[in-house]
């Protein structure tokens, strides 16, 4: 499998403009989350800026997936605020006591346009070709015309290098590939903040690269985005702030070159030696 | 059913033996005087399509299989999703439409919500006409009857459908912004599609044949002819045996469409290229393989 092509501009490929209205993008508060008895997030609290990669480690278990899942609610919070782009994500405070109230099934749905997000198992849609793939929700969703998604579902697939794979079905392309298809089709709803969980943890070794190679791109074009993600030449690379988290809490943040070369906490070191 | 095929005997093959051995014990036992009374110039004009009443009396039973079976689908779909709801009515309602449907006998449904409901003056069926179609009340009571029974058992076949989707999928969907609705029609319910087909084509078989029971509201359809008929010449033997074969050609006619159908919605899918497409029209209609009841068994009752 060969790099792909990712020569041009992957936003200009949707015309997608940074909005500079918002600094913060993201603005986790206190962040409590339980699953049954099992306290899976404690009092987490992480900002993301505009234009910002963060890269979220730490081992398995510690809760980093589902913090990026809370953040556009496929996870209920029973304590704190999310916010994205300053709006309540999942919920709305009632009362005095400004309880949290889960919001409206419509509503949150909007708020989710806004969210790009990337799973482990890249989750395609397997009745779909990769163009149907891609312009399903801007059709469905934005109320886009078909042509015009069109367009700018097949202005992605090349961005993506997967131009000559318009009409395949996804059971007939490789994991990255797939994986590749999968960004194409979150950019496609424009959104201002992307969520990666373990882009590349379920794909053989051969296709990481093509898929790293996307996702650098995107950050390069100031995307803003959170990974969960293991790969530490990506986050050296990319990341503006590497995240350590375990057992629910964030340990230690920083830029890459900090917490990789001279972690302050036990708990980073410990795990920083049995990854690298 | 299974063992019997794993033993590698075929069903058709069963049945015919069953018949030749009940022909040459009738044949012994009343063996006196009285010979096998079989007339086939009668049984032949029985069986004429062309004789009167045939055709009509079958595009009864077709139109009614296929309007109930649709109004089936339909309901069934609201009932799993109602069975599936996050709201406690909606479940409740759900599990008591199921409930009761599935839990009373078919036959007593129709007399109850026929005979039953227009005697207490609940709901008198009258006979109406839409475009231009009149349709007489029994025939109504026959196709909603028969069709709220079928959605009792369609709601478990499209439940285990849409529990078969990826959970994944729907969090795909959901992380696009679709709501519920989007998610469900555009996403949940064309893969669930996939698993509902075989054991859909087994539930309308059923229903072709199960159409024979609205005799008891009066409608004229395949096997009230017959009833008719074999009260006017007499000959019960040839009249039902061309009516067993009417229902057996509109049974295996379906059987290959269904196959059909389920080579169609097989494409684009992970298992699209040999397991999803099931036994052929062959396998179904003669048995052979233990894998005939495999998808069936999801949705069997």
């Amino acid at each position: 499998m060969t790099t792909p092509m990712v020569s041009s501009n992957l936003l200009g490929a949707i015309g997608g403009v940074p909005r500079p209205d918002v600094d913060v993008v993201v603005d986790a508060r206190d962040v409590n989350k339980w699953f049954g008895r099992l306290h899976v997030l404690k009092d987490v609290c992480i900002q993301v800026k505009r234009q910002e990669t963060v890269v979220v480690i730490g081992p398995s278990g510690s809760g980093k997936t589902t913090l990026i899942r809370c953040i556009n609610h496929l996870e209920k919070i029973q304590g704190g605020r999310i916010f994205v782009n300053g709006h309540l994500i999942g919920y709305r405070e009632a009362g005095d006591k400004k309880k949290l109230v889960e919001d409206k099934e419509k509503n949150i749905a909007a708020q989710r346009q806004e969210i790009g997000m990337v799973f482990q198992r890249f989750n395609l849609f397997p009745h779909m070709t990769a163009i149907e793939n891609i312009i399903e929700a801007p059709i469905h969703v934005r109320g886009m015309s078909h042509d015009e998604a069109m367009v700018m579902g097949r202005a992605l697939l090349e961005r993506v290098g997967l131009a000559v794979k318009e009409n395949v079905y996804p059971n007939q392309l490789s994991g990255g590939q797939q994986q590749r298809i999968a960004i194409a089709r979150a950019l496609a709803m424009k959104p201002a903040l992307m969520l990666f969980d373990e882009p590349t943890s379920a794909l053989d070794p051969e296709m990481i690269g093509e898929v790293l190679e996307v996702m650098k791109e995107l950050a390069r074009e100031g995307m803003t985005m959170i990974v969960v993600s293991h790969e530490m030449g990506f986050a050296r690379e990319v990341a503006n702030r590497v995240v350590m988290m375990d057992d629910g809490v964030v340990v230690e943040e920083g830029t890459p070159d900090q917490v990789f070369s001279s972690p302050i906490q036990e708990r980073t070191k410990a795990f920083l030696s049995k990854i690298l | 059913m299974s063992a019997l095929r794993n033993r590698g005997i075929r069903p058709a093959l069963l049945v015919g033996c069953l018949f030749l051995l009940a022909l040459s014990v009738a044949g012994c036992s009343s063996g006196k005087a009285q010979s096998f009374n079989f007339k086939p110039d009668i049984f032949l004009q029985d069986l004429n399509p062309t004789s009167q009443g045939v055709l009509g009396a079958l595009y009864v039973t077709i139109v009614i299989s296929v309007v109930a079976q649709a109004l089936g689908v339909a309901l069934g779909v609201l009932a799993a999703l109602g069975k599936m709801a996050r709201i406690l009515p909606f479940r409740v309602i759900a599990n008591v439409y199921i409930w009761f449907f599935r839990g009373t006998p078919l036959l007593v449904q129709l007399v109850f919500f026929y005979f039953g409901f227009g005697a207490a003056h609940i709901w008198g069926w009258d006979d109406i006409t839409i475009f231009g179609f009149f349709i007489p009340g029994a025939l109504q009571a026959a196709m909603v009857i028969l069709g709220v029974n079928e959605g009792a058992y369609m709601a478990e076949i499209i439940r285990a459908g849409i529990l078969a989707v990826d959970p994944g999928q729907t969090e795909a969907a959901k992380s696009l912004g679709m709501t519920y609705r989007l998610t469900m029609t555009r996403i949940v319910l064309p893969q669930a599609a996939r698993v509902i087909i075989p054991p859909l084509g087994n539930e309308f078989n059923n229903m072709l044949k199960t159409t024979s029971l609205i005799f008891v509201l009066g409608v004229v359809e395949t096997y009230n002819h017959y009833v008719i008929l074999q009260g006017l010449n007499y000959r019960p033997f040839e009249a039902y045996a061309a009516c067993a074969l009417w229902f057996l050609l509109l049974t295996t006619i379906w059987g290959f469409i269904q196959s059909r159908i389920e080579l169609r919605f097989a494409r684009g899918t992970a298992t699209g290229s040999s397991a999803a497409q099931g036994p052929g029209w062959r396998a179904r209609i003669f048995g052979g393989g233990p894998q005939v009841d495999e998808i069936g068994a999801l949705g069997g009752h």
